[in-house]
């Protein structure tokens, strides 16, 4: 196969069946059918019965990946667009994520400890709530595997939006600002995405608390690791 | 329809791309501990906050990607095929444990925030 047809079936197909997933998920609003779930179960599932590699696949498909660089940049819009709301709830917003960061680092720990996995798989699994480039930098500087590190990232990620509409009518997180916080904690990227569903203030939260996120991991896992260790 | 909306749009969004771009450059040559696209998005925030680039020249395109911020995710999380293996045996185990400490993450931290929030005293609106 030459690379131009690789790369037109790997994206043409990619974008096709985002489209399919995203009708089909505005004919049936249910958690278990978010466009990201069945978008990559569906390409999973194709790779696999043609044999084809995920190599193969990202070389044609990886546009769309470069596209994710400056879709993180659009976020600045939305956070400006708020930044007077920003501004406002600084002191509830720092205090939230920092505490969320904390919880995430102490129990992603305690359950690997429990389990009694291998120090490197418990070190990847620490910043699963850090959006992917950075998840894999904090795993490379503590002493995990950043590959790794990216598939707990994706279960932090996708299983966050998937649990997300239960858990807040199930723990009573009722405002848009706490439902964008919740998502830019827990599920960094693909939680802000989700969060654009509850308007533009709780996108504009949700980035902020990506971002955060992302900052303190980046000092505080490293941290962790060594005093653990 | 005309073709001018989507050439708006596109654009711009090489404009963010441009953004992006200069944002990886900064991280690689200052070896900065943050990736390319987030040291991008404090760019761009900067950038408007300063008033040096006026937000219209940025909107159709920044909707546009955040519209289909899905989709550009797609290509990395088929990754997780490449490590079926790891789901086997006791990695198996860690996907609650993930998805519980994930879920432990998500109420703390807007529970604290409506904490704060409620003591401090801000108007909810």
């Amino acid at each position: 196969m030459t690379n131009t047809v690789l790369t037109m079936l790997a994206s043409v197909g990619t974008i096709l069946i985002y489209i399919g997933a995203r009708y089909g998920y505005r004919r049936v609003t249910y958690p278990f059918m978010m466009p990201i779930l069945t978008t990559t179960l569906v390409i999973i599932i194709i790779l696999i019965a043609f044999g084809m590699p995920y190599q193969r696949y990202m070389d044609g498909a990886q546009w769309i990946d470069e596209l994710l660089g400056p879709a993180v940049v659009a976020l600045a819009f939305p956070l400006y667009q708020q930044r007077a709301m920003i501004k406002c709830y600084s002191l509830p917003l720092l205090i939230g994520i920092f505490v969320g960061v904390c919880v995430g680092i102490m129990t992603g720990f305690g359950f690997a400890w429990l389990l009694g996995v291998p120090e490197s798989i418990r070190t990847s699994l620490l910043p699963k709530s850090v959006t992917t480039p950075v998840a894999m930098e904090i795993a490379q500087v503590s002493g995990g595997t950043p590959a790794i590190a990216v598939v707990f990232v994706m279960v932090a990620g996708i299983g966050g939006v998937i649990l997300a509409p239960y858990l807040f009518k199930w723990v009573k997180i009722r405002s848009d600002l706490g439902k964008g916080i919740s998502l830019g904690a827990g599920s960094h990227a693909i939680g802000t995405a989700k969060s654009l569903e509850y308007g533009e203030r709780a996108a504009a939260v949700s980035s902020v608390a990506m971002t955060l996120s992302a900052l303190f991991a980046s000092v505080l896992v490293p941290l962790f690791v060594y005093f653990t260790s | 329809m005309s073709v001018k909306p989507f050439l708006k749009i596109a654009v711009q969004v090489v404009l963010l791309y441009g953004i992006y771009r200069v944002g990886v450059w900064l991280q690689v040559n200052l070896s900065l501990p943050l990736p390319g696209s987030i040291i991008g998005f404090l760019l761009l925030f900067s950038l408007l906050s300063l008033k040096l680039i006026p937000v219209f020249i940025i909107e159709k395109g920044s909707r546009f990607l955040l519209k289909h911020l899905t989709l550009f995710f797609v290509p990395v999380t088929v990754g997780v095929m490449q490590y079926d293996y790891f789901f086997q045996g006791k990695g198996l185990l860690l996907i609650p444990a993930v998805l519980v400490s994930t879920v432990l993450v998500m109420i703390i931290s807007a529970k604290i925030f409506e904490y704060v929030m409620s003591k401090t005293k801000y108007s909810n609106d």
